[in-house]
Order: structure tokens, then C-alpha cells, then sequence
């Protein structure tokens, strides 16, 4: 077996014309891995400025009503992620910025397609493009020449006289040709490594590796699968259009497809719909700014009666802290039900979108891709939380300020200093758990799993009686 | 003759190929998925345009029985006065909706990065975070939609493949190629016959496709639209026919020029258009929009801090008609007329910090468009996005418009509020004509 693959390397490296289009292939890799560090680490730049742009207003502040600041926010900028110059997955889509402020969620907006017309459906210019659409015609050229090349002339006959067993031959040349996508994949992925030394955490590199791994299954399917439709067909050009019609279909059929599909069978409500249920059980709330409302009335005779006094005068805190808080709370369990609907909505499509990996392994492979370079919509939706607990302290921490800092009810020009303000900390994005990762994408790694060892089953099983001679 | 002969007889070649007629059904299939794509969003975004219209003309009622009762506002907000400019302009409920156009069932381009309606209001501005897209599943979003165009664009170069592929150098492999060309004469003319017989074919079927696009919505109301639609996407045809003749022309064997052929398709589809982008964000990273950020939350601060005497001047300055009702200056209510009167200092603030990130996408823009000689399949999308009011332009011009309706509702607070009008039904009822598009 080891001399099988030993000659068909010997075979790849005698032509020269598959050398030229690896070297210009090694070429592009690397300027992709180059160039989507660069992009990463200007985004990253302009990012941090950003950052430290609206840090600065926020610390800077000097006198202000805690109630005005919660008014004024603060805007968070979504992290850019070192990974992301491997696979941005969604991340041109999603938006950059959102605003925290008292009284409303506000939604990320200004995403990077929308600042310009469109230029590719497929996105940048990054490895994974490369990696998944690009590389595995590659493969199916060269796994399809492989064996056509042997068939045409009577090698493939000479290796069965001398001995060698049909599966044996075609488990050895899949090999081979999967050997090669390895090494790409050996090189950009240190590419990357040598790039990024300094960041590189155990985090990133586990997330690297199973990157490395998921696509290392999908080349193995991609080349036997090949292999397999070469040796089994009579007519050799019938069996490459079979094999590039199949990479069309799972590529660029399906997941689209399927995914609308998905979509449509778990709608998602539309935003005036979702804004109208949320206006609607909002307003059963306590309305914060309204002190005559009828639930904030309540809430001010529970208020006085706890302190034993007849009048918010007399109460030793700010009574419209305390409202602006219990409307705060109230919109929080609105804000919980209602998104965490369409959280559950979009992770029913998800799920079913990669149970569909089982009839298109290419669907597993772009959900692991995303996934494990943390570009995908769990990671946003994980970030749009912290987001959101963060949005949670920083007004309950201007709201419990108003309410007993010394302010007396009604005393809306009552001023904090500079140093309460800079106390409140900035927003820190919290990585998510690579287990939490693993364990949303486990059907995806299984579905690609049983892929692989269907295709080695495969050739195990549909070649042995296959008479050659 | 001799040559439609040729035609005729691939015919015949096209209906022994299993392979051909797969590629062509699959096609045909994805065709008429994509212009049902296009069609549902054009229903979808259509009725959710009707409910909004009810939904304003429900809450314009309310106000209206305000006025039949008068009353001054909701009982529970007891500040709310109706008969002010401020309240009753605040209480126009107008939103602005970005159309869309019936060809949309062609090219469905940007139309679901972008938000499709506004509601307007007097603090508004085109880049509010209720301008973000409908609520949809990023990751089906960052696939993109299978609509028509992309039928066209990636998959149309795909069947052509499949149905060129074998041309020429099938012969040439089973070595009767010298016996046909003494047969039909020129090689290239041979060739051309064979493969006119399939640009035919595919004419056929893209123009059988757009008139069944066609039924699913009033594609006919504008049908120089229709036309134009067909000619780039033939000029598509062309570009692709011309490439792939070459390589089946200089082409030794069926599997070298297939190879070639798919590799090209590759570069073209993939290769350029996402080299491009990554060019682009590389000389224009992305906007942060840090600068309206500041004029939202600094400069306002700024404009309500300005002292009277200066806002006064430069209130006459921007409204020069309101020297007229100078008197007014005198009157008690000053300090809330300067108040509401500085709304519009923000929105010229906000007007420049907005300019300024459009003139950024501009930059983009006119850098990607300088690409279109070795980017065809970008430039085809333009034009297809263009011509189906889907690209990035009729959405500027949507912000655009939104911009004007917000000038219009803001002159005409500054102006009825400084000449005191006070606002019963009629004048209300002139408001929602007057501050809608």
C-alpha cells in the first residue's frame, strides 16, 4: 500500500503542468492567508481607535444626571477575531456597531455590505474560499486523472497481475491525492500560525486544528468519492461530469436551498410584526418616564409604605431611579421573551439545516468551518448577549445611582462627578467555550464522520468484486 | 446549408445526451426557483407594506378623534398637545418605503441587507438603527438568496460548460475529426454551427424563463425593463460562449478542456470578484460611522449648549424667512421655541457627518467599478442589480429620500411654530399630505 502511494506521489511530481498549478495554487494560498491577516489586523486597528474614541467621550464625562448618561450610552464595536481571516463566515453581514442606552435594545447595524454594492456572493478572499470551493475541483481533477490515466493505460491492469488487490489500489491513490490537499492545508494553516505567533492562544490553536481536521474529512470523501465514480464508470467522461455535477449540487444548489427551506418551515417573525409585540407587551409595563402611569402608581405606594412615609418628599432616596429601574426590569423580561423566541426560531433552522449534512457533507463542512473560527451566528448571537448583560448593569449601575446617590425625587438636574463615571468598566467580550462550540456542532462532526467511513466502506465494499481484466 | 445542417444535427446530438438534458431541467428548475425567490419577497415586502399603511392610517384615526373630541391628547399623557405644530407634526405617523420593483423577480441584489420601510420622525435620520435589513438568519443571508441573476450569473457559464464541453474534442479523441472537417469544410465554422445550435437553445430558454417571470408579478409595466434585461443577460451568453470557443478551439482533448474551462469559470466567479473585495476592504475598511456617532451625541450637545444670540443669528441664517415673525422673539415661550428650533442645527450637523460616509461608499463604489474590464461577472451584477432597483444606488437614493422628508417635517415645525399656527383637524389632515413622499 505504502509503494502505491509512494508511485502515485512519484507520478503527481513527474507532471509538470500539476506542478505549475500547485505552485500557483501555494502562491494564491498564501497571499490569501496574508492578505486576510492584513484585513483583520486594519480592522482590528480601526476597531480599538474606535474603542478608546467613545471610552474617552464616557470617562470624560463631568457633571451629568446618571438618568441624561444612560440617555447618552455608550456604543460597543463588535470585536474583530483573529480567526475571522480564515473564514468570515457572516461577519460582513451582521454589523459593526450598537448603541447601549437606557430604555431600548438597540440592534447592531452598518455591516460592511452595506457600505458598498455588491461585489462577490461568495465573499473575500480568504482561505476558506479557497478551501472549499476551489481546492476540491482540484482534487476531483486530479483524483479523476489518477485513475483514468492507469485505466487508459493498462497500468491499472499490470498492478492487479502483480498482485495488489482492486480496493487496496484505490484506498492507496485516494490516499495519495488526499495527502495532497494535506499538505495545502498543512500550509496555510502554518501560514497563518507563523503569522499570528504572538496572539496565539491554546484556544485558537484547538479551534485551528479541528478547522484543519473538518476539512481533512471533507478532501478524504471528496477523493474517494471520486475515485470511486472513476473506477465504476464505463465511460470516463460521463463519470467526471457526474462528479463536478455532484460538487455543483452540494456547493452551490443546496445549502442555499436548503437553507431558504429552513427558513421558511421556522419562520421568523417580520420586524414590524416583532416590534408591535414587543411595543404591545411593553406597554404593560411600567412606564418610566410617565409618572401618572397607573402601574409606576403602584409601584410608588409599595415604595413609600416600605419606608414608612407619606410623600416622596420624605423618602430618603430618588423614587425615579427606582421607576426608571422597575421599567428597565419589566422591558428586560419583555426583551428576553421576545428575542429569545427568535434565538430558539433560528437555532430549530440551524438544526435543521445540518441535518441535511447527511445527504451533503459540504453543509457539515461550512457550519464546522464558521463555527470553529468563530464566524458563525452562534458567536454573534453569544456576543449580542454580553452585549445586552453588559447593556443591564451599566443602566442598573445609573439607575441605582439616581435612585441612592443622594438625589432627592424630582431632582432631574442632580449631577454625578467624573470619578463615578469612569468607575463604570467598559465592555469586555468574553470568548465563547470551545465546548459549548463542540457540542452545538456535534451533529455536523458526527454527519461528517459517518461520511468518511462511508466512503472507506464504500471502496472497501463497491470495488472488491469489480472485474477489470 | 451546410451549416444548418450542422445545426440540425446537434440537435439530435443534444437529445442522445442524458447529461446535456439533466444539466438543462437542473437549470430550467433553478431558474424558476429563483424568480419564485424574487417573487415571494416581492409579495412579502408588498403586504408588509399594506399593513404598515393601515397600521398609520389606524393611528392618524386616533389623533383624528382627538380633534372630533377636543382633546388635547391621550388622558395618560397629560403633556401631549395637539394643537401645537410640535405635538401634531411628532403625531403624523409617515413612513417612508423603498418599493419594490416588480423586476425584482429577476435580481433580487441588496434587497435583503437594507430595511424597505421608515417611519419618520422629526429626530430621525437615515442611518437610524431601524434602517438595519428585515429579520432574517445571517447565515441563510451570508449564502444568498438562489435567485434569478444568480442563476444567470454563476450557473448559466455552468450549463454552457456542460453543453460545450465535448465539442471538437470528442472527435479529435475518437479520431474522425479530419473526416468531418472534410465533410462540413472550415474547422471554426463547423464549430460555430454546433455551437450557435446550443447559444439558440439557451436564448430560448432564458427568454422562455423572464416571460414566466414575468406572470408572477407586473414585470410588463415597465417592458423597456423587460428587454434591457434580456439584452445584458444575452451580452452574458456571449461573453461566456466567446471564452469557452476559444478553449474548445485551441483545445486538444475533452478532459484538458473541460479543465480549462471550469478553471476559468472558477477565476471568474470566484477567483476576481472575492480578490476584488478583499482589495477593497484593504484600501476602504469598513465604516464605523464613529463620525455620526460624535455629531449624534457631541456636536448636538454643542448645538444645545450655543447661547440664544447666537442660535438666533444662525436660525435666520439657515430659515431667512422666519425675520418675519421676529416679534415672536419677544415672547414668553422663547426659550421653548429656541429649543424645538435647534433640532435643526442637529440635522444639518447630521446631514454633513452622513455625506461624509456616503462620499466613503462612493470611494468604494467608483474603486469597484474601475474593476469591471477584468471583473465581467461583478459588472454584470450591477447592471442586473440596477436595472431591477436593487443595487446600492436605489438605496441611496431611498436614504436620500428619507433625508428630504425629514428637511420637509422639520422646515415645517420650525416654520408653523414660530408663526404660532395653531393646528386643528384641517390643517392636521394637510400635514399628513404635505410630509409624505
Amino acid at each position: 500500500m505504502f509503494e502505491i502511494i509512494k508511485n502515485e506521489w512519484r507520478f503527481i511530481l513527474r507532471n509538470h503542468i500539476f506542478i505549475g498549478i500547485s505552485l500557483v495554487f501555494i502562491f494564491t494560498v498564501f497571499l490569501t492567508v496574508l492578505l486576510g491577516n492584513d484585513v483583520t489586523k486594519k480592522e482590528s486597528e480601526s476597531h480599538h481607535d474606535a474603542r478608546e474614541h467613545i471610552r474617552q467621550q464616557w470617562t470624560t464625562i463631568d457633571g451629568m444626571n446618571p438618568h441624561r448618561a444612560a440617555h447618552f450610552g455608550t456604543y460597543i464595536f463588535k470585536p474583530v477575531n483573529l480567526l475571522n481571516s480564515l473564514d468570515e463566515g457572516i461577519e460582513n453581514i451582521t454589523g459593526n456597531t450598537i448603541k447601549v442606552e437606557g430604555h431600548v435594545q438597540n440592534e447592531i447595524i452598518h455591516s460592511e455590505t452595506s457600505q458598498m454594492q455588491t461585489i462577490s456572493r461568495f465573499g473575500k478572499l480568504t482561505a476558506s474560499l479557497i478551501l472549499k470551493f476551489i481546492l476540491p475541483v482540484l482534487l476531483i481533477f486530479l483524483a479523476f486523472n489518477a485513475i483514468s490515466h492507469d485505466k487508459r493505460s493498462g497500468r491499472l491492469k499490470l498492478m492487479i497481475l502483480q498482485g495488489a488487490s482492486i480496493v487496496k489500489i484505490i484506498l492507496s491513490k485516494t490516499i495519495a491525492v488526499w495527502l495532497y490537499s494535506i499538505f495545502l492545508l498543512i500550509f496555510i494553516i502554518s501560514t497563518y500560525c507563523i503569522l499570528n505567533i504572538e496572539h496565539l492562544t491554546t484556544q485558537i490553536a484547538i479551534r485551528t486544528l479541528l478547522f484543519f481536521l473538518a476539512y481533512a474529512c471533507y478532501y478524504f470523501i471528496i477523493t474517494g468519492l471520486t475515485f470511486y465514480c472513476t473506477i465504476r464508470s464505463k465511460n470516463e467522461r460521463l463519470a467526471l461530469t457526474a462528479m463536478l455535477s455532484v460538487w455543483i449540487i452540494w456547493t452551490m444548489f443546496l445549502p442555499s436551498i436548503v437553507m431558504s427551506a429552513t427558513e421558511q418551515w421556522d419562520p421568523l417573525p417580520t420586524r414590524n410584526t416583532f416590534q408591535s409585540a414587543m411595543k404591545e407587551d411593553r406597554s404593560k409595563g411600567i412606564d418610566g418616564h410617565n409618572p401618572t402611569d397607573k402601574r409606576g402608581l403602584e409601584l410608588k405606594e409599595e415604595v413609600l409604605k416600605k419606608y414608612n412615609v407619606d410623600s416622596l418628599s420624605q423618602l430618603p432616596i430618588n423614587f425615579d431611579g427606582l421607576r426608571m429601574q422597575a421599567d428597565e426590569d419589566y422591558g428586560n423580561s419583555v426583551w428576553d421573551k421576545h428575542f429569545g423566541d427568535n434565538r430558539d426560531i433560528l437555532h430549530k433552522q440551524k438544526q435543521n439545516f445540518q441535518l441535511f449534512g447527511s445527504i451533503n457533507p459540504f453543509i457539515s463542512l461550512h457550519n464546522l468551518s464558521m463555527g470553529f473560527m468563530a464566524s458563525d451566528n452562534l458567536h454573534h448571537q453569544k456576543f449580542l448577549l454580553q452585549v445586552e448583560d453588559y447593556r443591564r448593569d451599566f443602566i442598573k449601575t445609573l439607575n441605582d445611582k439616581q435612585t441612592f446617590g443622594g438625589s432627592k425625587t424630582g431632582n432631574w438636574g442632580w449631577k454625578e462627578d467624573n470619578s463615578f463615571f469612569k468607575s463604570i468598566p467598559d465592555f469586555k467580550y468574553k470568548p465563547v467555550a470551545l465546548s459549548s462550540v463542540v457540542s452545538y456542532y456535534l451533529t455536523d462532526i458526527i454527519l461528517l464522520l459517518i461520511w468518511t467511513l462511508c466512503i472507506v466502506l464504500l471502496i472497501f465494499f463497491g470495488t472488491k468484486k469489480l472485474q477489470l481484466l | 446549408m451546410r451549416y444548418f445542417n450542422v445545426i440540425l444535427f446537434e440537435w439530435k446530438h443534444f437529445i442522445k445526451s442524458p447529461f446535456k438534458i439533466i444539466g438543462v431541467v437542473l437549470f430550467i428548475i433553478c431558474g424558476v426557483y429563483g424568480l419564485h425567490n424574487g417573487a415571494n419577497l416581492y409579495t412579502k415586502q408588498n403586504s408588509e407594506i399594506n399593513k404598515l399603511n393601515q397600521k398609520a392610517e389606524l393611528e392618524k384615526k386616533t389623533i383624528l378623534g382627538f380633534y372630533d373630541n377636543n382633546q388635547k391628547g391621550p388622558l395618560t399623557r397629560p403633556w401631549v398637545d395637539i394643537t401645537k405644530p410640535l405635538w401634531a407634526i411628532r403625531n403624523v405617523p409617515t413612513y417612508h418605503y423603498k418599493k419594490p420593483s416588480p423586476n425584482i423577480v429577476y435580481s433580487t441584489g441588496q434587497t435583503e441587507q437594507y430595511g424597505f420601510y421608515k417611519k419618520i420622525r422629526l429626530y430621525s435620520s437615515p442611518y437610524d438603527a431601524d434602517m438595519t435589513k428585515e429579520i432574517a438568519n445571517p447565515e441563510r443571508i451570508q449564502f444568498g438568496a438562489l435567485d434569478f441573476s444568480f442563476t444567470i450569473l454563476y450557473l448559466l457559464p455552468l450549463l454552457l460548460l456542460i453543453l460545450l464541453y465535448d465539442i471538437k474534442g470528442s472527435e479529435a479523441e475518437q479520431g474522425f475529426l479530419p473526416l468531418i472537417l472534410v465533410q462540413t469544410g472550415v474547422k471554426q465554422w463547423w464549430m460555430l454551427s454546433r455551437v450557435t445550435f446550443y447559444v439558440i437553445l439557451s436564448m430560448i430558454i432564458i427568454l422562455v424563463l423572464m416571460f414566466y417571470g414575468s406572470t408572477l408579478t407586473e414585470v410588463f409595466k415597465t417592458p423597456l425593463t423587460f428587454w434591457n434585461i434580456f439584452v445584458w443577460i444575452i451580452l452574458y451568453l456571449f461573453l461566456w460562449v466567446t471564452i469557452y470557443f476559444i478553449i474548445l478551439y485551441f483545445g486538444k482533448n475533452t478532459i484538458s478542456n473541460t479543465f480549462q474551462m471550469m478553471g476559468l469559470w472558477l477565476i471568474f466567479s470566484f477567483i476576481i470578484p472575492a480578490s476584488i473585495y478583499q482589495w477593497i476592504s484593504i484600501e476602504q475598511p469598513v465604516n464605523l460611522m464613529t463620525n455620526i456617532i460624535d455629531t449624534k451625541r457631541g456636536k448636538k450637545d454643542q448645538i444645545y449648549k450655543e447661547l440664544a444670540s447666537t442660535s438666533d443669528i444662525e436660525l435666520l441664517q439657515l430659515y431667512p424667512k422666519l425675520k418675519q415673525t421676529e416679534r415672536t422673539i419677544t415672547t414668553a415661550n422663547i426659550k421653548n421655541l429656541r429649543a424645538n428650533s435647534k433640532i435643526a442645527f442637529a440635522n444639518v450637523a447630521l446631514k454633513t457627518a452622513i455625506t461624509n460616509a456616503e462620499t466613503n461608499n462612493l470611494r468604494r463604489n467608483k474603486l469597484i467599478s474601475k474593476t469591471y474590464g477584468i471583473n465581467p461577472l461583478t459588472f454584470f451584477q450591477a447592471k442586473l442589480n440596477q436595472l431591477t432597483s436593487t443595487d446600492y444606488n436605489s438605496y441611496k437614493t431611498y436614504r436620500d429620500d428619507i433625508q428630504q422628508l425629514i428637511d420637509i417635517r422639520i422646515n415645517t415645525l420650525i416654520s408653523d411654530t414660530w408663526n404660532t399656527t395653531k393646528i386643528n383637524k384641517t390643517k392636521y389632515i394637510d400635514y399628513n399630505k404635505s410630509l409624505h413622499k
